[in-house]
């Protein structure tokens, strides 16, 4: 029994022996930044001369309508680039699938965004989607619009649809690729095993198909979600001043010349990471119970 | 019950290689357990797959009681497929596979858990409807998925290969099992596999492919008496093989002359066939003649011996008891039965005699 309980011993040790290089880049980096972020937004700043914990910029920000707007607009953004990429990306994953002649080209095409900067999509959805952009100025020519101005909202607009199409056009392959490996793994004989027993085709991509491939769909939409609530970069680029995504309104509130809104800005980055940690546990455990059914 | 038949099945799915199934046709007894049996890779899945309706055929027809069902959805079909790897789905309780089939149907909660104990009972695994796939053994797996595809009724029954992934044990439970209940239910099965003696223990009649083309349709024991060629008289395990001219009845060969009362073909150059297992040693008579004991082996339930006759070599498959009367180098009288003996066409090529043994 005790040597049993040694020889465990010393494989835990080499275990985290080999982790440890890892471990420490995650430790120092990530979770030194957190806490340091954590300490800041609790008003603990030395550097400035901020001594006192308190948590007065959390007030501050959750009493800020602004602020609020802001959460909500970022759940908006990333709810529902996910949700659109996802099913995008399945019905593409399922298209994909079957044997065809040039498939290969297909899936080169398919997957050739991934490698394009999300900075190049933003641009280029600015010069398509703006009200003198590209689309527009199609339409006017086809007389489908009268001028370019009428061209509806699409960049710089309340509901953030800008940044959406250029979610959508970048996680699309990011979650079908994914989808798809999963889908060739499986294989097609779940399905029509299901076909023989009496589903049809709808029922045995819900009821088999779907479930199968449901854990990779969670994995690659919780990054999905969690990018894009938490990316600055796009927003920031393609989104409206005010209400501004929540990491436009963090690196704002950060660069203030007004050092006092430093503990808000970080107080803001704490709520963003509590936020997605907590949203991604919810979305987890709701999948999971859609699997089960 | 239903009465299948296929009629000039074909499939061919790169137009490159030769068709995987060429030209099939088939009738299969409403009620009755066929095999489709052949080595692997000469379309009997294929066949399998395009009656159950997940694959389209190239040509031909399928019909099920002298109705094509080809443009029938494989969900309304009523033919289930069970595959060689079971495939239960991981996610779902026992019970949730079996009523799979009756939830696709809408049959209510009720009446579906009813009916899924009785399954339970009917594969003799009571009791097993809150556990999950992976924690099955292969075998109770197997159970499930018959269980799965028995639970809607259906009108054809497909196994494919339904015994090859179990141990030696299991299999003849699980052979035992589905002849009972195919039997009891009285459902048109068909079933494929590539082991000639699980299609002879199982099935009424045996379908026999080579190439996805149909060799011989028989009954079990057709295909060790009279089998339509040498191909096929090898693949059911070792036989003798010994050319020759066929006239009126009798059999000249180099080795001497047989009377061969059963024949495959008319008169002319042909092949005599004999089993292993057929011929006498020690035994005088018309039918007979000398040969010289090259070596035996003793293998506890029969002996086999290698017998020199003229140039020929042969192989007989004796009682046990004879390896006591006979040694290497002895010569003895070798007689063919004439009933034993079955004559085929010359030009099929024999395989070397003794090359491949049954069992």
């Amino acid at each position: 029994m005790k040597m049993r309980l040694t020889e465990k011993g010393a494989q835990r040790l080499s275990i985290s022996f080999l982790l440890a290089p890892a471990l420490a880049v995650i430790i120092l980096l990530f979770l030194g930044g957190l806490i340091t972020g954590l300490l800041r937004s609790l008003n603990y700043f030395p550097l400035i001369g901020l001594n006192d914990f308190n948590f007065e910029a959390y007030v501050a920000i959750f009493t800020d309508n602004g602020f609020i707007q802001s959460l909500v607009l970022t759940f908006h953004i990333a709810f529902t680039s996910t949700l659109i990429s996802c099913i995008l990306a399945v019905a593409a994953a399922l298209l994909l699938r079957p044997a065809f002649r040039g498939k290969r080209i297909v899936h080169f095409f398919f997957s050739l965004n991934l490698t394009i900067p999300h900075l190049v999509g933003a641009i280029g959805v600015l010069y398509l989607f703006q009200n003198s952009g590209l689309v527009s100025r199609i339409m006017t020519g086809l007389d489908l619009i009268s001028k370019p101005a009428d061209f509806p909202a699409m960049v710089f607009d309340p509901w953030a649809i800008g940044i959406i199409i250029q979610y959508v056009w970048k996680e699309i392959p990011f979650i079908g690729v994914i989808v798809l490996a999963i889908l060739l793994s499986v294989g097609e004989d779940y399905e029509s095993v299901a076909r023989s027993l009496g589903a049809n085709r709808w029922q045995a991509f819900r009821q088999v198909t779907l479930p199968l491939i449901m854990p990779g769909v969670v994995s690659a939409s919780v990054i999905v979600f969690a990018f894009t609530f938490g990316a600055f970069e796009i927003p920031y680029l393609l989104g409206r001043t005010f209400p501004a995504a929540l990491p436009v309104l963090a690196y704002q509130s950060y660069t203030d010349v007004d050092l006092a809104a430093r503990p808000q800005a970080m107080a803001m980055a704490m709520v963003i990471a509590f936020i997605s940690t907590l949203l991604i546990m919810a979305y987890m455990k709701l999948s999971r119970v859609y699997i089960r059914e | 019950m239903t009465q299948v038949k296929l009629s000039g099945l074909t499939k061919i799915f790169d137009a490159k290689n030769p068709p995987a199934v060429d030209q099939l046709d088939l009738d299969i007894d409403s009620g009755k357990l066929t095999a489709l049996l052949g080595p692997s890779g000469c379309g009997k899945t294929t066949t399998m797959k395009m009656i159950a309706g997940l694959l389209r055929p190239t040509s031909g027809d399928i019909l099920f009681d002298g109705n094509s069902i080809l443009s029938i959805k494989p969900e309304e079909r009523g033919a289930v497929m069970v595959f060689q790897n079971y495939l239960l789905f991981p996610y779902m309780s026992i019970a949730d596979n079996i009523g799979f089939g009756l939830k696709m149907r809408k049959v209510s909660k009720k009446e579906i858990r009813s009916r899924v104990t009785d399954m339970l009972d009917l594969v003799q695994l009571p009791g097993f409807e809150d556990r999950k796939p992976n924690q099955l053994s292969g075998g109770q797996q197997q159970r499930i998925a018959l269980a799965r595809a028995l639970i809607v009724e259906p009108n054809v029954l497909l196994l494919d290969e339904p015994l090859s992934n179990l141990d030696a044990h299991l299999r003849d439970e699980m052979r035992v099992l589905i002849r009972r209940i195919q039997t009891e239910m009285g459902i048109t099965t068909v079933f494929v596999t590539h082991d000639q003696e699980e299609a002879v223990v199982l099935a009424d009649k045996v379908a026999l492919l080579f190439d996805g083309r149909l060799q011989q349709f028989d009954s079990p024991d057709a295909f060790y008496d009279t089998p339509r060629s040498a191909e096929i008289a090898t693949f059911f395990g070792g036989t003798n093989f010994i050319p020759g001219h066929y006239q009126d009845g009798v059999m000249k060969t180099d080795i001497g002359n047989f009377k061969a009362p059963h024949s495959a073909v008319g008169d002319g150059a042909a092949m005599l066939s004999i089993r292993p297992e057929a011929i006498e040693l020690g035994v005088g008579g018309d039918n007979s003649v000398a040969g010289t004991i090259l070596s035996h082996v003793y293998a506890g339930r029969y002996a086999r011996f290698q017998v020199k006759i003229g140039d020929l070599e042969i192989e007989a498959i004796t009682e046990p008891g004879q390896v006591k009367l006979f040694g290497d180098g002895d010569t003895v009288p070798v007689n063919f039965a004439p009933d034993k003996i079955w004559i085929l066409e010359a030009n099929s090529t024999p395989q070397p005699v003794g090359a491949d043994s049954a069992g």
